[in-house]
C-alpha cells in the first residue's frame, strides 16, 4: 500500500519533470535520454535475474517509470531530510532514514548488494552535462552593503524590488474617454457575461451552436419581487456618490414647513373623527415618539380568566 | 358583538320571495387558526339577523368552498343544506357545446344564488322551536363553524418555498375577488345591499400581522404566548363583499403625515414603502377637500402583497394593492403609475366602500363617481393637459370598444327579471350579474362610467356636481351613526334614482335626456364631419353625418359644439343635431385675408404671428373642431385639408386638437406636414405626450415620403441636438433625467426612429448603427434615477427595427447565416439579458423587452423559432412582468406555428398556475391574439380542445368569477356562439318544427322510418315528459323549489339529464327505448343532414317551454335573438359540411312567437 503510494506521488513528480524538460535544448534531452536509458537496462537485468526471459515494452516502460519515480523521491526526500537539518548535502544517513520513511526495510540492502548473481551494468555514456539558462538580468545588482557577509545572497534584479515609475499624458479628449469608457464597460460586461454562462447553465438559441449566444438560464427564485423592486447596491452606491447632499437638502427645505402643518391637521382629524370612547389624541403630535397608532400599541397579555 | 340592524327592503328585488327574508343584523367573524403550511383556515361567524317577515324558517347565505362543521341558530343545532348551482354550470354529461347555452345556464345559476334575490348557496333551516319566535320578529342569532382547505379563491396565500419560519419566508394570505367574493372565505350575505356592523378577531402567529377592517381594538396574546388575536370593530354599516383579511409578517409603518393611517409592506420593502406613501396625504387632502367631507373612517391601511389579484382593491378602511406598485426615488416611470393607483383606492374608500350600492344596475353611479373623483385629482395633480390627455384616451377606448363589440350599458333594466328583454343582445355573456361579464367589458363599464359623470359634469357645473357628492356623503355618513332600528342605513346605499333625485334637487337641472341617452342605452356616436366655404355668402356649410345603425352607435339628437378659428379670432358656435338635417350654415366673422400684418387671437386669447401662405387665400378659416370638449361620447372623422391640420397642430393650444391634429396628418406625408411635426418636436412649452405621438407621426410621413425624403432620417438631427454632446455629435450625453418631459421625448424618439424604412424596406443602417451607439455610450453614473427603463425602450427600439429575414426555401436559421445587422442586435439583446441576471433592473424592464425582442427575431425568421426559452421565463418564480412578457411570446408562438402541444401547455398553467393574475392573463391574452377564430379552419380545432375549454368554463373555473368569464370569452374567440363547427354532429335525431307546433323525424331519418315515423315522434314527446314529472323521486331532493332561480336551476338540471341516452336506472318505456337508439343508427348522408338536424335543442327546449307555462313563472332567456338571425343567414352560405345543428335551435327564431 505504502509503496504504490511513493510509486504514485513519484511518477508524478517524473512526468512534471520531463515535461518541464521538454523546454529545454536538445543536449538536456540527450543527457536525460541516456540516463534513462541505463536505467532501462537495469530494469531489464533486474528483470533477468527474477527469470524472465521476455518482457513487454510497455512492461519494461512502465517498471522503468516506477524505479525512476522511486529514485527520484529517494533524492528529494534526502534532500529535504539533510535540508531540514540545516545542512545543504545529503549524507548516508540521510538516505538511509529516508528509506526507512519509505518504507524500506534497510537491512536486507547489504545482504542484496553482495548477492551472487547480479549483474553489472556498465555507466551510462558521457554525454554534457544540461546547460543552465541564464536568468534574465535587468539593471545593476545593488552589492552589499558593508554590514552584510559577502556570503549572504545576492540582491535580486532591481526591477523585482523598486518602483519604476511610468507616466503617461492623460487623455483629455472627451470623445477618447468617452470611447474607452464605454468600450471598457462593455468588455467588462461581456466578458463577466461569459464568464457567468460558461460555468453555469445556459439556453440557447440556435439548435446547431448551442455556444453561440449563451444566455443564462433563466431560474426562478423563491420571492421574485425582492430583486425585481429593490434597487441593486450597485444603484444605491452611485446614487450616493451623485451629490446626495443636494438631494438631501431639497426634500428636508421642501418637507419641514409642510410636515409641521400635516401633523396639526391630523391631530384635528383624529380628535374630529374618534368617537369619544376611542383613543384619545395625545395632544399635538409633533414628537415622533408619541405617535398613538394602533400596530404600534403593545400586545396584551392573555387575561387570567381565560385559563382553564 | 354588535347587533343592530336593519331595515326596509332597499333593493326593492326582495319582495319576490318573500319566504326566506332575512335581514341581517351585526356580524361577528372569527378566525381561530391560519394554517400556512397547510394553507388553511378555521374559524366561525355568528350573525344577528333580525326577521322582518313572519315564519322565517329558512336562512340562505352565501358560501363557497367552505367546509361547514355545524350550524346553531340561537344555541339549537340547524340542518342545513349547500347546494351550488354554479360549481358546475350545465350538467357534465351534457353534450350541448353552444355558447348560448352556456350563458343562459350560467345566469340562471348565479341568480339561484344571487343574495340580492334572497338565495344562497347555504339553506339553514331554522329549528321549529324558533319558528314561534319568529313570529313574534325577535333576534336570531346564527351561528357557524367553518373550516377552508386549501381555497382556489377567496383566500390567496402566497408561501415561498425558502428555509425558515413562516415569518422568514415572508408567507403571507391575503382576500380578493372579483366583486362579491367574500362568501369564498367565510358565509355571509354576499351583497353590497346588505349593510351591517362588523366584529372581526383574527388569532394568527405571534409574527405575523393581521390587518382588517375597521379599528384595530387590541391585539392580545393567546395564553402560549405563541400566537396574536387581533381584535378588530367596524361600527360604520358595511356590506360584506367590502370586508377583507391580510395576514402576513408585515412591515408597518406610520404615515408620518395622517398618523391614523398605517402602511404595510412585506419584509425588506420598508425603503420602497416610505418613498411610496410620501404622497398619500395630498390624495387625502384633496379629496376631503372637494368633497368638503372628511374620510369616512376613523382608519385607512395599505398593504400592499405579493401575487395580487388586481393592482388595486378597495375595502372598508383598507386597500389591498399589488407590492410591484412599490418604487424606490430613482424611478421615474412608475411613479406616477402608483400615484394613480392610490389615488383610485381612496376615491373607492368614499364611492363603493363607505357609500355602497343597492343593487347591480346601480353600480355605474359608485364607479362613476369614484372615477370622476379621481380625474379630478389627476387634474389638479397632473395638470390639464394630462388630464384632457387622459379623457381622451378614455373616450377613444370606449368608442373602439363599444364599435367593436357593440355597446356598453350603464344601467340596463330587467324587467320582472323576463330573460327575452335582454337589454344587451349583442354580447356573448350577461350582464345581469357582475359575474357574468366578461372583464374587459366590465373595464369599460367603469371607464364609461366616469365620463358620463364628466358629462353631468358639464351639463350642471362641476359646483353643483361636488355638491351632490358632499350631500350623499353626508347622510350616509349620518345614517352610519344611527342605531339599525332607524332604519337609516339605507342612506348608504346609492341608487340611480336617488342619486338623479339628489342631482334635480341640487341644481334644479333636469338631464333626463342625457341619462336616458348615455346611461339607459348602449352605444356611441359616430360622426363624419366635411365642410364647404361659400365664398360669395361668406358662409361656412357644415355637414354632420352619423352612423347610427351599425353595431355599438346611437343615434344623437341635440347640441353639439363646433369652434371655428378664423384669421379674426375663434369662435365657438352651439348647433342642433336634428332627425334630418345634415348641413349647417356657420356665418364667418372675418373676411378672407384683408390684415395680412395682424397678430390672429387664439381661443385662449393669445395672439400669434402666423405664416399664412400655407392657406387657401380665399377662406378665413384656419380650423374647425366639433365638439372640442369632448361633451358627447363619440368619434368624429372630420375631413378637412392638410394645411388645417398643419395649423391647428402649430397653433391650437388644446392637447386634444393637437393630438387630433397628429393623427390626422399621417394620411398626408407632405414636407409641410413634416415641417409641423418637427416644430413641435421641437417646441419644449408643448405637451410631452404630444411630441411624443409625433415622434411616431413622424415615422410613418417619413417612410411615406421615402423617395423623396431629403436630409438625415427623421429626428436623428433632432435628437443629435438634443441629447448629444455638442464636441462629438455621434455620443450622446451622459444620463441626466432630471427634466421629465425631455426624459420620456430621449426615450421615444429612438423607438420611433427605428420604425423607419428604406427603399428596400429595411431599417436604414444610419438608424441602426445610430441606436446601436446609443447602446453603447449610455451612462448612468451621474444619473440620480435609473435608466432602466431607457435602456428597456432602447432594446425596443432594436425590436423595432427588425424585418423579416430573406429566406431561401425556408432553410434552418442557423448561426452562420445570420444578417450582420442581426449579429449585431442579438449581441446586445445577449448581453442585456444576462446583465440583468447579475444586476436585475427594477421590475425586471430589460428582461422584459429582450424577451420581447427574441420572440420578434424569431417571428421574422432570423432566428429558429422555438418556445423552450419563453416557457422557461414563464415558470413560476419570475417577476410577475416577466411571466406575461414570455407567455405572451409563447401565446404569439402558438398561434403562429399552430403548436397544440404550447397551446395544451397553456391551458394546464391556467389551471395549476398560483398566480391568479397569471391566470387570468394568459386566457385574455389567448382571446387578444387567438390560435385560430371561429371564422378560419385550424387543426388545433379539434373536439377535445372544445371539452376542455367546456370543462374549464362548466366546472374548472368556479372558483373565480373572472378566470371562468375569462374562459367564457376565449370560448367565444375560437368558436362564437353556436356550436363549434368541429364536434361532429350531435346524435339525437328529432326535430321540433317550432313554427308548425309539432316533432317531426329527421327527414333523413324518417325515410328510412317508413310512415310511422310522425306517430312515434309524438309519442316520445309524452314519454320524456312523463320522464320529466317525476323529478323529485331520485337525487333531487335537495333542490329548493320556493325559489325562482333554484326551479330554474332544477329545469337546467332536467334538461341535461334528458340529453343523455336513456339511463340504465331508470324504468325506460319501451317507445323511449325506441326512440333514442333511433340516432344510435349511421346517418345517411351528411349534406341533407345539414338542412334539418335542429334536434336535440329543440327537442329540449319544447319542454322547458311547457314546464314554464305550467309554472308560469320562468321564461327562457332570448337573448341573440335578432342577430342570431343573421347570423345563421350567413352559416348557411358557408362552411355547412359538418354544420353543427343543436346550437342554432336554442335561438329558434320561431320560438320568439
Amino acid at each position: 500500500m505504502a509503496d504504490s503510494v511513493v510509486m504514485g506521488s513519484g511518477s508524478f513528480n517524473s512526468g512534471s519533470r520531463s515535461g518541464s524538460s521538454k523546454t529545454s535544448t536538445s543536449p538536456t534531452e540527450n543527457y536525460q535520454l541516456a540516463r534513462r536509458r541505463t536505467l532501462q537496462v537495469v530494469v531489464s537485468s533486474l528483470l533477468t535475474e527474477c527469470g524472465f526471459e521476455s518482457a513487454e515494452k510497455v512492461a519494461v516502460e512502465t517498471l522503468t517509470e516506477m524505479m525512476q519515480s522511486y529514485i527520484t523521491e529517494v533524492g528529494r526526500c534526502a534532500k529535504a531530510t539533510c535540508e531540514h537539518t540545516a545542512r545543504s548535502t545529503p549524507t548516508l544517513s540521510d538516505v538511509v532514514v529516508t528509506l526507512v520513511e519509505m518504507g524500506f526495510n534497510v537491512d536486507t540492502l547489504p545482504v542484496y548488494a553482495k548477492r551472487s548473481q547480479r549483474m553489472v551494468i556498465t555507466a551510462p555514456p558521457v554525454t554534457n552535462a544540461p546547460v543552465v539558462p541564464k536568468a534574465l538580468m535587468a539593471g545593476q545588482k545593488r552589492t552589499h552593503p558593508s554590514y552584510i557577509p559577502g556570503h549572504f545572497p545576492e540582491f535580486p534584479d532591481p526591477h523585482t524590488y523598486i518602483k519604476t515609475p511610468t507616466f503617461r499624458e492623460p487623455v483629455s479628449d472627451y470623445q477618447v474617454v468617452r470611447e474607452k469608457a464605454a468600450s471598457q464597460r462593455r468588455d467588462v460586461e461581456r466578458a463577466l457575461t461569459r464568464f457567468m454562462a460558461k460555468t453555469g447553465e445556459t439556453q440557447s438559441l440556435f439548435k446547431d451552436d448551442i455556444s453561440a449566444f449563451p444566455l443564462i438560464s433563466a431560474k426562478p427564485s423563491a420571492i421574485p419581487y425582492l430583486s425585481a423592486l429593490l434597487p441593486s447596491e450597485l444603484e444605491l452606491q452611485s446614487l450616493e456618490e451623485t451629490d446626495s447632499s443636494e438631494q438631501d437638502d431639497q426634500t428636508d427645505t421642501e418637507n419641514n414647513p409642510s410636515h409641521i402643518i400635516q401633523d396639526d391637521q391630523s391631530a384635528d382629524k383624529e380628535n374630529v373623527v374618534l368617537p369619544p370612547g376611542g383613543v384619545v389624541p395625545t395632544g399635538k403630535a409633533n414628537e415622533e415618539n408619541m405617535i398613538d397608532n394602533p400596530y404600534l400599541r403593545p400586545v396584551k397579555k392573555p387575561k387570567v380568566r381565560r385559563k382553564k | 358583538m354588535l347587533s343592530y340592524k336593519q331595515n326596509p327592503d332597499p333593493s326593492g328585488l326582495h319582495s319576490r320571495r318573500c319566504m326566506n327574508r332575512k335581514k341581517d343584523k351585526g356580524f361577528e367573524i372569527c378566525i381561530n387558526n391560519i394554517n400556512f403550511q397547510r394553507k388553511s383556515v378555521i374559524g366561525y361567524v355568528e350573525l344577528t339577523i333580525f326577521p322582518t317577515v313572519m315564519n322565517l324558517n329558512r336562512i340562505k347565505l352565501n358560501s363557497k368552498q367552505c367546509r361547514i362543521y355545524r350550524v346553531r341558530v340561537n344555541d339549537l343545532e340547524a340542518p342545513f343544506i349547500y347546494n351550488d348551482p354554479t360549481l358546475e354550470v350545465c350538467h357534465h354529461e351534457s353534450k350541448q357545446r353552444n355558447l348560448n347555452y352556456f350563458s343562459s345556464a350560467y345566469t340562471a345559476a348565479v341568480s339561484a344564488v344571487d343574495p340580492d334575490a334572497g338565495n344562497g348557496e347555504l339553506s339553514i333551516k331554522v329549528p321549529s322551536e324558533l319558528w314561534k319566535q319568529g313570529d313574534e320578529m325577535k333576534v336570531m342569532k346564527v351561528y357557524i363553524e367553518f373550516s377552508l382547505d386549501q381555497p382556489k379563491g377567496g383566500l390567496h396565500f402566497v408561501v415561498p418555498d425558502v428555509d425558515g419560519s413562516m415569518a422568514e419566508r415572508a408567507a403571507h394570505v391575503f382576500s380578493f375577488g372579483n366583486q362579491n367574493s367574500t362568501r369564498f372565505w367565510f358565509p355571509c350575505v354576499d351583497s353590497y345591499s346588505e349593510l351591517c356592523t362588523w366584529k372581526l378577531e383574527f388569532t394568527v402567529d405571534a409574527s405575523m400581522v393581521a390587518v382588517s377592517c375597521g379599528d384595530l381594538v387590541e391585539t392580545v396574546y393567546t395564553h402560549d404566548m405563541r400566537k396574536k388575536t387581533f381584535h378588530y370593530m367596524l361600527p360604520i354599516p358595511t356590506a360584506a363583499p367590502n370586508i377583507s383579511l391580510a395576514v402576513g409578517p408585515f412591515e408597518i409603518l406610520v404615515d408620518p403625515y395622517m398618523h391614523e393611517v398605517t402602511h404595510f409592506c412585506l419584509p425588506q420593502l420598508l425603503p420602497l414603502l416610505k418613498q411610496t406613501m410620501s404622497y398619500l396625504h395630498e390624495i387625502f387632502e384633496f379629496y376631503e377637500e372637494i368633497l368638503t367631507c372628511r374620510y369616512p373612517y376613523s382608519c385607512f391601511k395599505t398593504v400592499f402583497v405579493d401575487e395580487a389579484y388586481v393592482q388595486v382593491s378597495s375595502y372598508a378602511s383598507m386597500s389591498i394593492f399589488s407590492t410591484n406598485l412599490l418604487h424606490s426615488g430613482m424611478i421615474i416611470d412608475q411613479t406616477p403609475v402608483t400615484r394613480r393607483c392610490l389615488a383610485q383606492a381612496l376615491a373607492q374608500q368614499f364611492f363603493g366602500c363607505f357609500i355602497s350600492r343597492m343593487s347591480w344596475s346601480d353600480e355605474w353611479v359608485l364607479k362613476g363617481i369614484s372615477g370622476y373623483i379621481y380625474g379630478l385629482y389627476l387634474k389638479k395633480t397632473f395638470g390639464v393637459n394630462e388630464y384632457r390627455h387622459w379623457i381622451k384616451e378614455e373616450l377613444d377606448k370606449i368608442v373602439e370598444y363599444e364599435l367593436k363589440m357593440g355597446g356598453v350599458l350603464l344601467h340596463p333594466t330587467f324587467s320582472g327579471g323576463k330573460e327575452k328583454d335582454n337589454p344587451t343582445p349583442h354580447l356573448h355573456f350577461s350582464i345581469r350579474h357582475p359575474h357574468t361579464l366578461s372583464w374587459e367589458y366590465y373595464k369599460m363599464f367603469q371607464c364609461k362610467a366616469h365620463l358620463v359623470m364628466r358629462l353631468i359634469e358639464n351639463r350642471i357645473s362641476m359646483e353643483f356636481m361636488l355638491q351632490v357628492f358632499n350631500k350623499l356623503l353626508s347622510l350616509a355618513s349620518t345614517a352610519s351613526s344611527q342605531k339599525y332600528q332607524s332604519h337609516m342605513w339605507s342612506q348608504m346605499l346609492v341608487s340611480t334614482s336617488g342619486f338623479l333625485k339628489s342631482i334635480s334637487n341640487v341644481s334644479g337641472k333636469d338631464i333626463g335626456p342625457l341619462i336616458k341617452q348615455w346611461v339607459d342605452q348602449s352605444g356611441v356616436v359616430k360622426f363624419f364631419g366635411s365642410f364647404a366655404f361659400n365664398r360669395k355668402r361668406n358662409v361656412l356649410e357644415l355637414e354632420i353625418r352619423q352612423d347610427y345603425t351599425s353595431s355599438g352607435t346611437q343615434k344623437y339628437v341635440g347640441p353639439i359644439k363646433v369652434t371655428v378659428q378664423e384669421l379674426d379670432g375663434s369662435f365657438n358656435h352651439t348647433l342642433q343635431i336634428e332627425e334630418n338635417s345634415l348641413k349647417h350654415d356657420i356665418p364667418c366673422h372675418s373676411k378672407s385675408r384683408r390684415n395680412k400684418k395682424k397678430k390672429i387671437p387664439l381661443m385662449n386669447g393669445e395672439e400669434v404671428d402666423m405664416d399664412l401662405s400655407a392657406m387657401d387665400a380665399d377662406s378665413p378659416l384656419l380650423w374647425i373642431r366639433i365638439d372640442p370638449d369632448m361633451s358627447i361620447l363619440r368619434k368624429v372623422e372630420f375631413e378637412q385639408a392638410d394645411f388645417m391640420w398643419q395649423y391647428q397642430l402649430r397653433f391650437e393650444r388644446d392637447v386634444v386638437a393637437q393630438e387630433e391634429a397628429i393623427s390626422a396628418l399621417e394620411i398626408f406625408p407632405t414636407p409641410a406636414s413634416r415641417l409641423a411635426l418637427t416644430d413641435i418636436l421641437e417646441q419644449d412649452q408643448c405637451f410631452y405626450k404630444v411630441r411624443i405621438q409625433a415622434c411616431f407621426c413622424l415615422a410613418k410621413i417619413a417612410n411615406s415620403m421615402m423617395s423623396t425624403w431629403t436630409g438625415p432620417p427623421a429626428m436623428k438631427s433632432l435628437f443629435t441636438r438634443m441629447f448629444c454632446c455638442k464636441s462629438c455629435p455621434n455620443i450622446v450625453k451622459t444620463n441626466n433625467f432630471i427634466n421629465f418631459q425631455s426624459y420620456f421625448l430621449q426615450k421615444t424618439m429612438p423607438v420611433a426612429m427605428a420604425l423607419l424604412r428604406d427603399v428596400q424596406n429595411l431599417c436604414p443602417k444610419e438608424v441602426l448603427n445610430f441606436i446601436l451607439d446609443l447602446i453603447k455610450y449610455n451612462d448612468n453614473r451621474k444619473n440620480k434615477f435609473s435608466d432602466n427603463y431607457y435602456r428597456a425602450e432602447l432594446i425596443d427600439a432594436l425590436t423595432n427595427s427588425l424585418t423579416p429575414a430573406i429566406s431561401i426555401n425556408n432553410e434552418v436559421r442557423t448561426v452562420d447565416n445570420l444578417n450582420t445587422d442581426v449579429r449585431l442586435i442579438l449581441e446586445e439583446i445577449t448581453r442585456f439579458l444576462n446583465m440583468e441576471k447579475l444586476l436585475p433592473s427594477y421590475r425586471n424592464t430589460i428582461t422584459v423587452s429582450c424577451l420581447r425582442a427574441i420572440r420578434m427575431l424569431q417571428k421574422n425568421g432570423h432566428i429558429p423559432s422555438d418556445p423552450s426559452l419563453f416557457k422557461s421565463y414563464a415558470q413560476y418564480g419570475h417577476f410577475v412582468d416577466v411571466r406575461i412578457a414570455a407567455l405572451e411570446a409563447v401565446i404569439d408562438y402558438t398561434r403562429v406555428d399552430r403548436s397544440s402541444s404550447e397551446l395544451q401547455w397553456l391551458l394546464d398553467l391556467v389551471q395549476n398556475d398560483p398566480v391568479h393574475y397569471i391566470r387570468h392573463e394568459i386566457l385574455s391574452m389567448l382571446a387578444k391574439n387567438p390560435p385560430f377564430t371561429k371564422a378560419a379552419d385550424s387543426l388545433l380545432c379539434n373536439e377535445a380542445l372544445v371539452d376542455q375549454l367546456w370543462k374549464l368554463m362548466n366546472s374548472g373555473t368556479c372558483h373565480d368569477w373572472r378566470l371562468r368569464c375569462d374562459a367564457v370569452n376565449l370560448y367565444y374567440t375560437l368558436f362564437g356562439l353556436t356550436r363549434p363547427s368541429c364536434l361532429p354532429l350531435p346524435e339525437l335525431g328529432l326535430v321540433l318544427n317550432l313554427k308548425e307546433k309539432k316533432a317531426v323525424l329527421n327527414p333523413t331519418i324518417k325515410s328510412e322510418q317508413g310512415p310511422g315515423g310522425p306517430e312515434v315522434t309524438t309519442t316520445m314527446c309524452t314519454v320524456i315528459f312523463f320522464d320529466f314529472c317525476q323529478f323529485p323521486t331520485q337525487e333531487e331532493e335537495d333542490i329548493d323549489m320556493d325559489t325562482v332561480h333554484d326551479s330554474q336551476a332544477f329545469i337546467y338540471h332536467h334538461l341535461n339529464m334528458l340529453e343523455r341516452p336513456s339511463t340504465p336506472g331508470k324504468e325506460p318505456s319501451s317507445v323511449e327505448q325506441a326512440m333514442l337508439s333511433m340516432p344510435g343508427t349511421p346517418m345517411p348522408t351528411l349534406s341533407k343532414e345539414s338542412t334539418s338536424s335542429k334536434h336535440g335543442d329543440h327537442h329540449h327546449h319544447h319542454h322547458h317551454h311547457e314546464h314554464k307555462k305550467k309554472k308560469k313563472k320562468h321564461k327562457h332567456k332570448h337573448k341573440h335573438k335578432h342577430k342570431h338571425e343573421s347570423k345563421d343567414k350567413d352559416r348557411d352560405s358557408h362552411a355547412f359540411s359538418n354544420s353543427p345543428a343543436s346550437g342554432r335551435s336554442i335561438r329558434s327564431p320561431s320560438l320568439s312567437d
